[in-house]
Parts: C-alpha cells; structure tokens; sequence
C-alpha cells in the first residue's frame, strides 16, 4: 500500500456515538468487554419480547435528527441514517467540513471539496428493514401496494447513495459486500483510488444496521443462543478466560477519513495513524458439501502478505485487533493463523466481544479501537497475551465465513 | 494490497481481455451471443419466473434456456441460487474462452472481482416468506448462509481455483463497470495477473414490483433515445470476462481479444433514482475515462451506451454524449432494447457487447427504435446492426445512488501505454492513439 492517512473519524457504535464518545467508551469500563447493553435491558429497534435470552450489541438512544436535522428523515432506513451520521462526522473531524458546509480547499486550492471527496462503504446485507418491509406487503396485502418511496432502500448500495447525497460526496461513491473482511477490503480498494488519484480524500468504512430480519437469521442459525454468557470483566488472564460463547449481533457505522500524507500535510490535518499493509487471501473447504467455513490458511497468507506489503517483521508488531467475536470454530481459526505467523505471545484484542459482531461495519470499529490504542486513547485489553506496553503497529486481522480473510497493518501516524 | 511491496511493478501493465462467458435471454455463451447482437435478438418475452399478472406489466428479458445442471455439479447447485449459478456458468465459459485451467489460475495470483444489484434476491425472497408466514421456526436453516451479495466471487473463486483477492462490488446498475475497473487496477498496478471480473443478476418480484410502483417500466417494449419511450423492462444475466496482464497473456500465448483502458468513476450526489439533470458527474466519468486510457473523446468509435428507456435516463445520457463529442454524432447504441436491463449484470454484458464490437467492427443496433427525440439528439444506431470503425469503444453506466462508471475497451495495439495517473492529472490529455497494427509492447 501507499502511505496514506488517516485524518479524522466518523463512528456511530454502542460504545458512543462520535470519536471522542468512541475513544472515552474503550477507555471505560464498557470497553472491558462487557459491553453496554448486555444487562438485559430491552431491545430499541424491534419487538424482541417474543424470543429469548436476546443480548444484542445496538446503537442505543440513536437520533438522527440531532445531527442531521429533523427534514428528509422520514424515507430512510436506519442503515442510512447510521450511515450518514457518521459520514458527516468524519467530515467534521477530518476538518473538510464544519456543521454540513464544505471549507475552503487547500489541497490544490482550485476544485472544490466535493468534487475531490469520495466514499467508500462496507456492509453486508443491505437494508434487510425495507425489504421484508416491502417483502411483507407484497405477501400480505398486495405487489401493488409496495411503497415506492422506499424501493430504492433495496438496492445494496442504497445507503452509500443517501449518504453523498445528504453530505454532497462527489469524486466516487463505491460499495464493498463483505462480511468482517469488507472493512479491511475496502480500505485495498481506497489505496488504490487514492493511488490513481480519483479523490483527494475517501471516507473509507462499513455500516450496517439491526434489524428483525438480520436477528432471526443468527438467531435461527444458533450464533445468538449461545449469547447469555458473561463475559468476566478485566484485563489479559488465561487462555479463553474472556472468550464469550457464541457472537452478539451488534451494529454501528464508522469511517476514516484517509489521503496521502502529502495531502494531509498540505492542509495541516491532525494525523490519527498510518495505513502501512494490507493482504488478503482466499481457501476453499475441504468437503465439496461445506459452504461456512474458517480458513486459517487464508489468513495466514493475508497476515504474511500484509506485513510483507508494509516492510514489517512480525516481531515489529505490538498488538493484534482481531475479528474474535465468539464463534469458536472462527476463533479457533483466526488464532491459529495468528500464533502461526506471529507466535503465542503477541497480545491479541477482541474488539467485538465490546462493539458486538456488527458484519460489515465491523472491520471498521477495528479500525477505531487501532486508532484508540495508537493514539494512548484506550489501553489495549487483550483477550490473550499480555497487554503492550505502547502501541506503535497494529495487525488487523479478518475472518470471512466462506474461507477468505483479510490483513490490515495500521501504524502511528508518523510526527 | 494482496502480494505486498515484493509484487510492485515499476512500469504498468497493460490489460487485455482473454475470455468472456455469457448467459443471456438472446443466448449462452459467446457465440450465440454475438449472433444474436448482430441479428439485434430480442430476449423479451412475459414472464414465468413468478406471477405478474396483478401488476399491469408482464414483460422482462428473462433468461428460459438457461438450466444449472447443464454447468454445475450436484454439490455445487445445492449450495447456490440462481444468481451465483448463473455467474458461475459464465465464469466457467469464460475461462474456457481464454484456454486457462483452474490449475493454471491457481498458480497464478487470480483475483475474482464480481458486481450485482441484489445477488440471490429469489433466496431471500424465500427466507422472508417463511418469516413472515410461519415466524422464525418456519425459516429454512440450510437457506440462510446461501444469502449475500459477498458470495458470489467466492463460489466463482472456489469453482475456477482463484486464490487472491475475492471481492464483491454492488454498485447496482454500474456494477459490472466497477467490477471490470477494479479488476484492472489490480493487474495495471501489479497485484494479480488474472482477474476474473462481471456481474450477475436475476429477475425477482419484489424488483419487479417496484420498478412498476416507480412508474419505471414500459409496458411491452424498451426503446431507447426514441420519443416515444414508455420506460425500461427488466432483465437478467450474467457477463464474466477474464482480464490478464500482457505478460501474464503473452507468456502462455493467448489470444487478445481486447484492451481494457481506463475507466471513470463519478457520483452525482443528487438523487438517489434519478440522474442529476445536468449531468455533470456522468460527463466528468466518461471524459476522465476516456483521458485515463490516454486517448481524446475524437478517438472514440462507438458508445455502448446505458440506455435504459426512461425519459430522465436517455435524456441526461444524450446530454452526455452531447458534451463529451460535441458536434460529431458519434455512434451509439443500448443493448438493453434487446436483453432489458439488467441490472447490476448489464454494464458487464455490454462490455462484452464491447468486445463484439472490436472483434468484429459491428454496432449493435438499438431494437424498436422508431422517432427520434429532440431531447436525444444522438446518433443512435437503429434497429439494424451496421458496420462502422472500431478501434475504441466505450462503455457508459449509471445506477441508482448516482453511482456513474465508465470503461474503454479497445483493439489491442492502439492505446498508449499506461501511465500513473495522479489528482493533478484530470487535465486533458493529448492524444497518442497509435495504428492498431503495432505491437502493444511497443511503447
């Protein structure tokens, strides 16, 4: 990868809405892996009341209108609300807007800003609210009854569509389907963009939403019923000890402002961190007849390219943020790669077992909790190994269900 | 990126297209595609995949021939729905195309790079159902993980032995065009050597249903650019084609059937179904693709164009083209008169209409075309392929969310060779087109 930054934050999350709500949410006692909501208190995006033990990790209290002003509201989705929320947040912390108004450029100081920012969006399943919306008025009443104001919500991009709209993102608007990989894919697909000088800066992220439809997927799967666990709070202690069982749907939207450094440098932008490397690998399963699988060959291949790509040693890294979010078979996976590449004593975070398994949106909070510890924001927790000392490289490590994994090396921003 | 700094290339690598597969309601496969390209096929029929009757409309480019099992083993139809079915048949045309080999992908660093609208919408269709009616113990386990947009390149990468960056781009009606892009910047910056682009799409109810809610659809026929358009229909299909790098092509001898040049990327931020009415980020997407392949909009031949029947589409689109060539009448046309649109997969058909065009020097034509619009004062190619230069030839995409994607396709040997582009690049560029009779490696 080339060199590029990142110069501000935009995060919607169960841990706090905003980078300084974020930052002071991990460096709570939320970020101890407990979680904010798993206390039994009732679900806010849907009748929950009739299925059991459901601990979901939701962007509780969740206002739109607070940031984004109470008109043109009524139409959207949640995915999109989350999505433009933290667009305009990111922005905002990046120092390219300030309230919705675009400031003056200083990059080439002739285009203007939005012709020069660009967007690009993790998520996994679209909005899955408006289609068994519609999904439901089609069966139960009739096709032709189907609001049309809310078809384009379907669209898998849709919210990635609403949210240039709402902030006025012009060079390039570009959507990743991913599961924790999109994220971190999407982040290859920024360097590139960024490389071939299509934007100045791109809000680089993922986002995805809670919804009914998304809980009785993982619930029917078995992946919520094993969610009741606590989860001990406190730092480091035995292999396994701060594992919970089974994952905790969550969701959220985050982005990171990235440019080159030559940009950030021009217009004085605060430098939150480094992108350094990034790999990514594929492996199919064993038996013709599987589909979900974990691929600790695939990461280890992504691990080993991603140091490669950034000049990194593995002994050059001082914590690994992984993508652990409780499903053993994954974890498994994911450590082994992990000890395979880096041995057993590197410190490894869960940053799921606090954010929830937010799919798409998930490589992004990653994201965040590297920022946090690269910046002395929030100490590391580390679900093995001991906690680091200080943070100056981080490995970001993904897991998809199918047999692909992914590798991000994020650095402190150099001074 | 994948390969890491040991697999930087100094210089850029020229692209060029080995292999494409097609399912299409005008055929499967190459050839009866391009037959049926050049006969300006119609593949609108009513439709049978679900009951429309209560909609007012009934017609769509369904695809009726296309059986998986005649391209896909026991396992694999059991693990997926009919739109990975579909691009992996196309996938594995294409591949056959360009006479690689799953063994020989494996050992190179192949990319799958896929683009859709929905992906298998029909198996989510089914999930919703069983929801909505029976409640969470009705809802077919086995069905779920069958459901993603990300799954596609994954059973392409699984099925062809790729083994690199696998990746899916839902970029709606532009994602082909994204696709075939960001597939060949992985090769052009040296981080694979094959890549396995397109997209795929089906028909389903609820798209269909909401096209007709958005007063969208025609009733029978789609004619673009004429004046008398009613709106677009439906369609479905897979595109794939394989992108290797001329190193990559040349070292085993593969025959060239194209170069990809550059592509463009623009997002209107206006509205999220409608095309900004002036235009201005489609205009920026097609002239920064044209500059990104090192050519002018003079070297242009022919524009494959995105066409989809609607009044606000053809109109901005013409306006495009307008502003872009000025006053020659460049040709064009829309495939979408024969296939209807299809969505996330047409931008990857008509780049295979691209190819068409530069292996054979036929235009499309643009079926049903009967009064021009004074609104589309383009140089629409009507109801009847013709003949024509085809050095370069581009391909235009939009899609809802304002997501506007250009690429270049042209006859190996005539574009410059590929260079770094830079932010301070986007000034015009001057032309360097070069003979189509001259090697690509000569710079």
């Amino acid at each position: 990868m080339n060199p590029h930054v990142i110069t501000g934050c935009g995060v919607v999350s169960t841990l706090g809405i905003g980078r300084q709500a974020f930052l002071a949410g991990m460096a709570s006692d939320l970020g101890s892996g407990a979680g904010p909501d798993s206390d039994g208190t009732p679900v806010e995006t849907f009748d929950a009341s009739k299925y059991a033990d459901v601990r979901l990790a939701e962007v509780r209290g969740f206002d739109p209108k607070k940031y984004l002003g109470d008109k043109g509201l009524r139409s959207l989705d949640r995915l999109s609300k989350l999505l433009i929320v933290a667009t305009r947040l990111a922005l905002d912390d990046a120092a390219i807007k300030t309230s919705g108004s675009w400031l003056p450029p200083s990059a080439d100081g002739e285009r203007p800003w939005a012709d020069r920012v660009g967007l690009v969006v993790a998520n996994a399943y679209g909005s899955l609210e408006a289609i068994s919306e519609l999904d439901r008025v089609a069966l139960l009443e009739d096709p032709r009854y189907i609001n049309p104001a809310r078809f384009p919500l379907t669209v898998s991009n849709s919210a990635a569509g609403y949210a240039s709209i709402w902030e006025d993102v012009r060079a390039l608007n570009v959507t990743v389907s991913g599961w924790s990989c999109g994220a971190l894919d999407a982040m290859a697909c920024s360097d590139l963009m960024l490389e071939a000088g299509r934007a100045d800066v791109l809000l680089v992220g993922g986002a995805e939403a809670m919804t009914e439809a998304l809980f009785v997927g993982f619930h029917r799967l078995g992946l919520q019923s094993l969610t009741t666990a606590t989860v001990p709070r406190g730092a480091g202690g035995a292999e396994g000890s701060r594992r919970p069982h089974g994952a905790r749907l969550g969701e959220g939207a985050a982005l990171v402002a990235l440019e080159t450094r030559k940009s950030a440098l021009s217009r004085n932008a605060t430098r939150l961190a480094e992108i350094a490397g990034y790999g990514t690998s594929f492996a199919p399963p064993r038996h013709t007849a599987s589909l979900v699988h974990a691929s600790a060959d695939a990461l280890e291949i992504a691990i080993l390219d991603a140091l490669a790509d950034a000049q990194t040693r593995p002994a050059d890294v001082d914590l690994v943020v992984s993508s652990l979010s409780g499903l053993a078979p994954f974890d498994d996976a994911e450590l082994a790669a992990i000890r395979r590449v880096m041995g057993d004593s590197v410190p490894v975070t869960a940053p799921k077992f606090d954010l929830g398994e937010t799919l798409g949106a998930s490589g992004a909070m990653a994201i965040m909790a590297a920022i946090a510890h690269l910046n002395d924001a929030a100490p590391a927790r580390p679900v093995h190994g001991r906690p680091p000392g200080a943070v100056g490289t981080t490995l970001l490590t993904a897991m998809g269900y199918y047999g692909s994994a992914s590798a991000l090396v994020l650095r402190r921003a150099s001074r | 990126m994948q390969g890491g700094a040991k697999y930087r290339h100094s210089v850029l690598e020229r692209i060029f297209v080995t292999g494409v597969g097609v399912v299409s309601s005008i055929g499967l496969g190459r050839d009866a595609f391009f037959r049926g390209l050049e006969a300006g096929q119609s593949g609108i029929s009513p439709v049978t995949a679900f009951d429309a009757s209560s909609l007012g409309r009934r017609y769509a480019g369904e695809i009726q021939s296309f059986d998986a099992r005649d391209h896909l083993s026991a396992a694999e139809r059991r693990r997926m729905g009919r739109c990975a079915s579909m691009a992996l048949a196309a996938a594995r045309m294409a591949v056959e195309d360009a006479g690689l080999s799953s063994a020989s992908l494996g050992e190179a660093r192949t990319a799958v790079i896929l683009g859709t609208t929905m992906g298998e919408a029909r198996i989510l269709e089914a999930l919703d159902h069983e929801w909505i009616v029976g409640g969470e113990p009705e809802v077919t386990r086995a069905l779920i993980p069958q459901y993603g947009s990300a799954l596609l390149p994954i059973h392409v990468a699984r099925a062809v032995g790729a083994r690199g960056v696998v990746l899916a781009l839902p970029a709606a009606c532009a994602a082909g065009n994204y696709a075939i892009g960001f597939g060949a910047d992985l090769i052009r910056t040296g981080r694979a050597d094959v890549a396995i682009t397109g997209a795929a799409e089906i028909l389903q109810s609820l798209q269909f249903s909401g096209f007709v809610r958005l007063a969208a659809m025609a009733p029978d026929r789609c004619q673009p650019f004429d004046l008398n358009r009613q709106g677009l229909l439906l369609g479905e299909g897979a595109g794939l084609l394989v992108l290797e790098s001329e190193s990559h092509a040349r070292r085993r001898g593969a025959h060239l059937q194209a170069e990809v040049g550059g592509y463009g990327l623009s997002c209107d931020a206006y509205h999220i179904t409608r095309p900004h009415p002036e235009a201005t980020g489609s205009i920026a997407a097609m002239r920064g693709a044209i500059q990104r392949s090192g050519i002018e909009a003079a070297d242009v031949d022919f524009v494959n164009a995105h066409g989809t029947g609607t009044k606000h589409n053809d109109a901005a689109e013409s306006k495009v083209i307008r502003e872009v060539f000025g006053d020659r009448r460049v040709p064009i046309s829309s495939m979408k008169s024969m296939l209807g649109h299809c969505m996330g997969a047409a931008s990857a058909l008509e780049a295979i209409g691209c190819v068409f065009t530069i292996e054979t020097g036929i235009y499309p034509p643009t079926i049903g075309y009967e009064t021009p619009d004074p609104e589309c004062d383009v140089g629409v190619v009507a109801n009847a392929a013709v003949r024509g230069k085809s050095d370069v030839v581009v391909n235009n995409s939009l899609a809802f969310g304002g997501y506007n994607a250009v690429t270049v396709f042209a006859k190996p040997g005539v574009l410059p060779p590929p260079r770094q582009w830079s932010g301070a690049d986007e000034a015009a560029q001057p032309s360097t087109l070069r003979s189509p009779r001259s090697s690509p490696g000569d710079a």
